[in-house]
């Protein structure tokens, strides 16, 4: 029988590929540089490189919580937006882009922050039942929220309409303005909240089989899922309040990832955060290369490619998912 | 072994369980009984942990069930549950190597020792043929046996078992009752409605009635037609050892 946790030739294959990837995504864009000279280029260190982090980073993050909340949450539908922290998180870029705030540094991307954060406490203080999370009712609220604020949001629009533009184009998700500060940011975050995820891998295939299942089995679920829930929205505020909504990633990837390597979260977590970075850099990289020098927003790109991909895999491992 | 003190639970304003108080010995298999809505789910799920009793306390080994930390009780109390939910696809040895985790290290591949105990749990149950198959390609009875298998991994002094048997059929039902009565040393609770093959293999008898204990003790004395008539207002007569209902 096979191994469950991760087959390491597997990650150093798809780690590989991700730096290959990273490399040829860095020579691609809308100004032609030779090796030597991409070296010496300010376009490369300021705009390219970080831009390439990034993605990368947004990827990674984007699909290891979308993992995680299809588990706790037990629904396969479930995405890392599930928890307002999208909207709540547009909102505040919103408000921001009304009031002006463009201007200073994570201006708009701390008020998106500070809005998402918001929104998710809200929502969990509605759920909660004395020190229990009722999820259901977490997942309803959440998806209640979201219509409202997206209500609120086109409302804001119309009443504004010289900066609708603006508005629009941060909620579609764009890697357009990247720098090494978002990278800064988003890295620690990341790479400790991911890591929490690989480390509670095995409590979330037992959360799969019921909170009841699992407790009676040795999780102790209502902590697991309170530190999880806890740094997987922290993930994806931080990831959404510097590049927008990127849509797709987190449902798709961790679904795709699960067809060709089974249910088990000891390889779909660690796949998925690999998978999901190598396809976002992918989709950016196709989304500021193909119209160049304009650029299309990268939200588009991982629908347009993502969707038929995962019908395909659908299709090919037809086994009534 | 199983120590219940004055359990009592109350939902909203419904009361389903009334100062239920028992000692159950070790080794034994311990039917428990009653009507539907009697309380036979709410009392295993007090025992197994999951559900604190508005009043009283269960003692596993002496200790409070509710001071026992999650990893612990697991080693101690395995619980089958009567619904079983299957959302993703793990296959069923997967399922079955889940019995295994109270003892593993995050992180820590299984060992060769678990791999060991679950194919004997999936042989004794009847279920190592059906090794590869999701959950989707299994029948409500191999599914059951497949939990009944989970549980038997997870090597515990204490079996709680909701209706383990009811969905299968009395091959397996009676393979299921031996394998249970031929684990030596496990304290087993089980809730079935089956009432002659309960007096086949059970060794005693917690019959609830309208959420208080009506009688607890050898099986063969708790099940009178007196009994039945009175928890389940059927009547019954004894004929050769065996329980005939008089419809």
């Amino acid at each position: 029988m096979k191994k469950n946790h991760a087959n390491p030739w597997v990650i150093v294959g798809l780690s590989l590929l991700l730096v290959v990837a990273m490399a040829g995504s860095c020579l691609l864009g809308a100004v032609d540089f030779s090796l030597q000279e991409i070296w010496h280029s300010p376009i490369f260190w300021r705009m390219r490189l970080p831009r390439v982090v990034m993605s990368v980073l947004v990827g990674a993050v984007l699909s290891v919580c979308g993992a995680a909340y299809q588990s706790i949450f037990r629904n396969p539908l479930t995405d890392p937006y599930v928890l307002g922290v999208s909207s709540g998180a547009s909102l505040g870029a919103a408000v921001a882009i009304l009031l002006g705030l463009e201007a200073f540094l994570w201006g708009v991307g701390g008020m998106a922050l500070a809005a998402a954060l918001l929104t998710v406490v809200f929502i969990y203080r509605i759920s909660s039942i004395g020190n229990r999370m009722h999820t259901t009712t977490l997942l309803l609220t959440g998806v209640c929220l979201t219509l409202l604020i997206s209500a609120l949001i086109s409302f804001l629009m119309v009443m504004n309409q010289e900066k609708m533009d603006t508005i629009i184009f941060w909620t579609m998700g764009s890697f357009g303005s990247a720098s090494w500060t978002d990278v800064a940011v988003l890295a620690p975050v990341a790479v400790l909240g991911i890591g929490v995820v690989l480390w509670y891998g095995r409590d979330l295939n037992l959360l799969l089989a019921g909170s009841e299942a699992a407790r009676s089995m040795g999780v102790e679920v209502e902590k697991v899922k309170r530190v999880l829930l806890l740094f997987t929205t922290l993930m994806v505020a931080f990831a959404v309040s510097s590049c927008g909504v990127i849509g797709f990633v987190g449902l798709i990837v961790p679904h795709a990832v699960r067809l060709l390597a089974g249910p088990d979260n000891r390889k779909v977590v660690p796949y998925a955060m690999l998978c999901g970075a190598l396809f976002v850099l992918v989709c950016d990289t196709l989304a500021r290369y193909m119209l160049r020098p304009s650029e299309l927003p990268v939200g588009s790109i991982t629908s347009i490619v993502g969707a038929p991909l995962f019908i395909y895999l659908l299709y090919k491992n037809k086994k009534g998912y | 072994m199983i120590g219940l003190q004055h359990i009592g639970v109350v939902y909203g304003q419904r009361r389903i369980l009334n100062d239920i108080s028992a000692d159950l010995k070790e080794g034994c298999i311990t039917a428990v009984m009653g009507p539907n809505g009697c309380g036979k789910t709410t009392l295993l799920r007090c025992i197994g942990g999951l559900l604190e009793p508005t009043e009283g306390q269960v003692l596993v080994e002496g200790q409070a069930v509710q001071s026992y930390g999650a990893r612990a009780l697991a080693r101690k109390v395995a619980f089958v549950r009567q619904h079983q939910q299957t959302d993703f696809d793990f296959s069923a040895f997967e399922t079955v190597l889940m019995g295994r985790n109270p003892y593993q290290h995050r992180l820590q591949n299984e060992s060769q020792e678990d791999w060991d105990i679950v194919e004997r749990c999936m042989r004794q149950t009847g279920t190592w043929e059906l090794r590869l198959a999701k959950p989707a390609e299994m029948s409500g009875g191999e599914l059951q046996r497949v939990m009944i298998a989970r549980a038997l991994a997870q090597q515990t002094p204490v079996l709680l078992m909701d209706e383990p048997v009811s969905n299968l059929d009395i091959a397996h039902q009676r393979d299921i009752m031996r394998l249970l009565r031929d684990s030596e040393g496990k304290t087993t609770l089980i809730v079935i409605h089956d009432l002659n093959l309960a007096l086949r293999f059970c060794d005693d008898l917690l019959l609830l009635h309208e959420g208080g204990l009506l009688y607890h003790g050898p099986i063969a004395d708790g099940l009178t037609p007196e009994n039945i008539r009175r928890v389940y207002g059927v009547d019954a007569h004894m004929a050769e050892g065996r329980i005939l209902f008089d419809y």
